[in-house]
């Protein structure tokens, strides 16, 4: 075990360093993640967005920031972020500014970005090994435009653009490792319910160099239909049924950094939530529900085996 | 020839209420109600960054003729506020275009008189009080405002208002489809009393038209005229704390300090003091009452905003 | 400085090695691929002192190229037809950054059908996107924009990138004698990058490209870029100016060619402009008072000049090398929105699309113009547009439909 300062809540920040007043909505798990991430990595960053819910954490003249933003499109903030560090380290080179001038380069993206359309600007800036952090929101679907189903949206969920009664009958895409296989220094998963955990994490891949990648579970009060007040309860429950498991590639390895031993049924997760209604009322869906079942079982078991 | 012969006169009504409390839902049912007495309507919400429990507005022009007019209503004949907590906050432009014309309906258990006074609304402003299970029937708000104002606009039948939840509630079944038609009328029977209260306005002529004081833009260097930001934690002057209708309260004696509150509220609004006790920002504080549910020693509890120091009595 | 023979591609090269460019965000297409070999090359062997990064599309070259500029160094890239459209979002969007660098397009007709050979529609696509553009009729133009190219991006007046456009094939593989300026000369003419409004510094914390909320805001950022770009017209004046003091060879707005007393004047972009010179003195030779007009800014317009440049002419001949369908041409639509209304307009305004996916426009085509447009004059009357297409072409065509299992008499299914 690396050593961390972080060994218990006590540990953690305990001002922060993301200003209030953003246009996130109450409850907003993305913005919980947003927040301890932020008091790690500090002031001395840039942070390149691509359109999705976070796009409006910086509406002019407001913003929450103490260091820098550069907002770019959907598609391509990985391609921005590529352009400030290698401007960065021109200005670096050339010594037209000094070090203490220097940024952390950082893109914030939500999950219709980073499992879709700005996928392949992430495959690259990885296979380019660019020096830089990605932060994917993961609220599993479009949720700025009112909760479309996206590449994130997890099976039998209902959403915008699934309402019928079986929800969405596709799988959520396996974005870890699809960004492990790339090889790069750092990939994990966190969620802003568990502090402790994305606290280790954040620290780990601020002191790492070349591509470094963070999925941030974000449950999603307006998406996930549920009162905001459960949004911690629920990203613990994410953890606790294993449907979200707390893991971290590193140097060629993935380990799990929260192992869920007595693992919660899934349903206890799914019954927090508005978008999987369907499968309890009026009748019990037992099969999606055991199909949901048996997969998060089939992951665990090929760990646990 | 008489100006109203001439001049389309029309309906305007705003609806006034919080990111989802269901405005739109409110203009489409009044919409449609309109819609099946012969109008000619329009209805939209009105779209911003502001998220659910920030206030938003939603509106509907009903008239016997064709209707040019579209955007946001500056002159509404009648405001429909769901959320009495919106009236003195001015972000929420509920007084905006009012006139001594205007009708002003407030869903609210206070009277009239100490609104009128408070805001210094017009004359016309009627309140609809809240049922007894307030909590329960906070999801009808919609329903019960388009009830309310179907009635005082004088201009729709009870058929009419009836046919209008039950189209356009269809896709919630049928149980909510009646829960929200049984409020629906039930607000449509209490506003009896003010039926033809809102009269439909003719809106301005060319004559009354003033020319707008148009500039010549003058050239700014990029310095000034892009849309970037050279000033940090600005945000902090959006007070989202109005997007609250119910506040956490720590009791501090129950308080352990072990700081999982300040840890995990997403807005970073709340802070340790000195002796490591939480302090809520209530000016940030947008009410998701994560705190309260997470608080291992149930330290913090809920409380209306009505019953704070804001409160009218 | 020295004259060699260089291809227009290189030309360019030269010119971004010239402007003393930090930052080369790259991605392949042809006929633009040259440039970027090119400059790799010099970059291997130390010749120059840039970073060059090949990107995974022209969308993330433009975003990174942008974004670099954002930063505050000084940004070459190059692209052409289908990569500039593939990254047309991001043209919208780093315009208005505010952030200037120098992006060369090399001409070359859109799919579909897909085809390698030059027109303009691609650069025309571009022409509401904020960035400026600078079109080149020779090698030695191409060299010579992009060096003013930088100077008019990061003047404080003006602070918006800039396209610089050259022919496909025409330009980009044809090698002529160019002179290649001292790089001293250069570095007098064109300083150091200013990052001015746009830089990232811890020290200096920004939040660049926010959204906005509402039409008063977003119509204010919006056209103060429009009022920065109309800025350029007398900037572009003004540096062309100088750049003749420095350099021996100037450049306005316009190019005009015996125009002074023509009658007829044929107006048209880029490289094909050279035969429009050519088919100009064998017309005078014939005894014809004809002349060119050819824009070198297409953004801004440069409608004043135009105004100047065509009053008192009897008939005016616009060849457009692109076709928005629908329309027609697209500079004839432009120049007559300049012209109407205003004093000593030209009765006649023809126009004439050729030079489309790389048609030649050959000698006899600029006399049928020259004809046509002398008896639409003769008859007081504008004509109706003409496709630069002949019979021989149509039978071409037909041969083809034939081979391709087409018959035209019998379109249907059964043929």
């Amino acid at each position: 075990m690396s050593e961390t300062r972080f060994q218990s809540l006590k540990d953690l920040p305990a001002a922060h360093l993301l200003g209030t007043g953003t246009a996130m909505c109450a409850g907003c798990g993305a913005l919980e993640a947003l927040h301890g991430i932020y008091d790690i990595l500090g002031e001395k960053t840039v942070f390149i967005n691509a359109a999705g819910c976070m796009t409006l954490l910086s509406v002019y003249p407001y913003t929450p920031f103490r260091g820098s933003w550069l907002y770019t499109a959907m598609a391509s903030a990985p391609a921005g972020a590529q352009g400030v560090r290698d401007a960065l380290d021109i200005l670096l080179e050339k010594k037209r500014i000094g070090p203490e001038d220097d940024l952390q380069t950082v893109v914030l993206t939500g999950d219709g970005s980073a499992y879709g359309m700005g996928l392949s600007a992430t495959s690259a800036a990885i296979e380019r090994g660019l020096d830089f952090l990605y932060i994917c929101y993961d609220n599993e679907g479009y949720g700025n435009t009112g909760h479309q189903s996206s590449g994130a949206t997890p099976h039998g969920a209902r959403t915008a653009t699934c309402k019928g009664g079986h929800g969405f009958g596709g799988y959520k895409k396996d974005l870890f490792a699809i960004w492990a296989a790339h090889r790069p220094a750092y990939v994990a998963t966190v969620v802003g319910a568990e502090p402790l955990d994305l606290a280790r994490k954040v620290e780990k891949a601020k002191a790492m160099q070349g591509p470094r990648l963070l999925i941030a579970l974000a449950p999603c009060p307006t998406g996930w239909d549920y009162d905001p007040r459960e949004t911690v309860k629920i990203g613990k429950l994410a953890v606790k049924s294993g449907v979200w498991p707390l893991k971290e590639y590193i140097g060629g390895k993935t380990v799990h950094t929260k192992l869920p031993r007595k693992r919660l049924p899934v349903e206890e997760y799914l019954k927090t939530q508005g978008r999987f209604t369907h499968l309890f009322e009026p009748q019990r869906d037992e099969q999606t529900i055991q199909e949901i079942q048996a997969r998060v079982d089939a992951y665990w078991h090929e760990f646990d085996g | 020839m008489p100006k109203q012969d001439i001049i389309n006169s029309m309906y305007r009504v705003r609806f006034h209420g919080r990111g989802g409390q269901g405005m739109k839902t409110a203009s489409r049912v009044l919409g449609k109600a309109f819609f099946l007495e012969g109008f000619e309507v329009q209805d939209a919400p009105r779209y911003g960054a502001e998220r659910r429990g920030a206030p938003i507005f939603a509106y509907v022009r009903a008239s016997r003729k064709a209707i040019n007019e579209r955007g946001i209503i500056r002159r509404p004949d009648l405001v429909v506020v769901a959320d009495d907590s919106l009236v003195d906050i001015p972000a929420a432009g509920v007084s905006q275009g009012v006139s001594t014309a205007t009708v002003v309906l407030i869903y609210s258990n206070h009277e009239p008189g100490t609104w009128k006074q408070r805001c210094s609304l017009p004359e016309n402003v009627v309140t609809l009080p809240f049922p007894e299970d307030t909590q329960h029937e906070h999801r009808f708000i919609s329903t019960i405002c388009a009830g309310a104002a179907a009635r005082l606009s004088g201009a729709i039948s009870r058929d009419c208002l009836k046919e209008a939840v039950q189209e356009e509630l269809a896709d919630l079944g049928e149980e909510m489809v009646q829960a929200n038609l049984s409020r629906a009328l039930h607000a449509y029977d209490l506003m009896a009393p003010y039926s033809n209260l809102v009269v439909a306005g003719a809106g301005e002529t060319g004559e009354t038209f003033s020319k707008p004081d148009w500039i010549e833009l003058p050239f700014e260097p990029a310095r000034v005229s892009a849309p970037s930001i050279h000033a940090v934690l600005t945000s902090e002057k959006v007070a989202t704390g109005l997007w609250r209708t119910m506040r956490p309260v720590i009791d501090d004696s129950l308080c352990q300090r072990c700081g999982l509150c300040n840890s995990l509220c997403p807005e970073g609004a709340i802070s340790l003091d000195t002796a490591g006790f939480p302090q809520i920002d209530y000016v940030h504080c947008k009410g998701c009452m994560i705190c309260v549910a997470e608080c291992p020693t149930h330290a913090i509890h809920t409380l209306p905003e009505h019953e704070t120091e804001k409160g009218l009595e | 400085m020295k004259r060699t023979l260089l291809t227009g591609n290189a030309a360019a090269a030269w010119g971004m090695r010239l402007a003393g460019v930090d930052y080369l965000p790259a991605f392949p297409i042809t006929p633009q691929t040259e440039i970027i070999e090119t400059v790799a090359r010099w970059i291997d062997t130390g010749e120059i002192d840039c970073r060059m990064v090949t990107l995974e599309s022209e969308h993330s070259m433009i975003t990174a190229a942008g974004a670099a500029a954002a930063t505050g160094v000084r940004v070459f890239s190059a692209t052409s037809s289908q990569g500039l459209l593939y990254g047309m979002e991001m043209l919208y969007t780093v315009a208005g950054w505010r952030a200037p660098f120098v992006l060369v397009n090399v001409s070359r007709g859109l799919s579909s059908p897909i085809t390698l050979e030059p027109d303009h529609n691609d650069i025309f696509a571009a022409r509401d996107s904020g960035f400026l553009q600078i079109h080149c009729a020779t090698c030695q133009e191409v060299l010579d924009s992009i060096i003013l190219a930088y100077r008019l991006a990061e003047d404080e007046r003006v602070r918006l990138p800039v396209i610089v456009n050259l022919d496909g094939f025409y330009l980009s593989f044809t090698r002529e004698p160019v002179e290649i300026p001292k790089s001293e000369t250069v570095a007098r003419f064109l300083p150091p990058f200013d990052p001015g409004n746009v830089r990232f510094r811890a020290s200096e914390p920004v939040s660049q490209a926010v959204a906005v909320l509402g039409g008063g805001p977003y119509s204010y950022f919006r056209y103060q870029a429009h009022l920065a770009a109309m800025n350029a017209t007398s900037v572009f004046e003004e540096i062309g100016k100088e750049f003749e003091e420095f350099f021996g060879r100037g450049y306005g707005s316009l190019e005009t060619y015996r125009s002074d007393d023509a009658e007829l004047v044929f107006v048209m972009l880029g490289s094909f402009a050279t035969k429009a010179k050519d088919a100009v003195d064998r017309l005078r030779a014939a005894g014809q008072a004809v002349g060119l007009v050819r824009p070198r800014l297409l953004r801004p317009f440069p409608a004043d000049a135009f105004r100047q440049a065509l009053a008192g002419k009897k008939g005016v001949a616009v060849i457009d090398q692109n076709l928005s369908a629908g329309s027609g041409g697209i500079l004839h639509r432009e120049l007559t929105a300049a012209l109407y209304g205003q004093p000593e307009t030209p009765p006649v305004l023809a126009s004439f699309i050729g030079g489309l996916g790389g048609r030649n426009i050959g000698p006899e085509d600029f006399f049928g113009i020259a004809a046509e447009t002398s008896q639409a004059i003769a008859a007081g009357k504008t004509p109706p547009p003409r496709l630069l297409f002949s019979e021989g072409e149509l039978k071409d065509v037909r041969q083809l439909q034939a081979i391709a299992g087409i018959s035209p008499e019998k379109p249907g299914r059964d043929a």
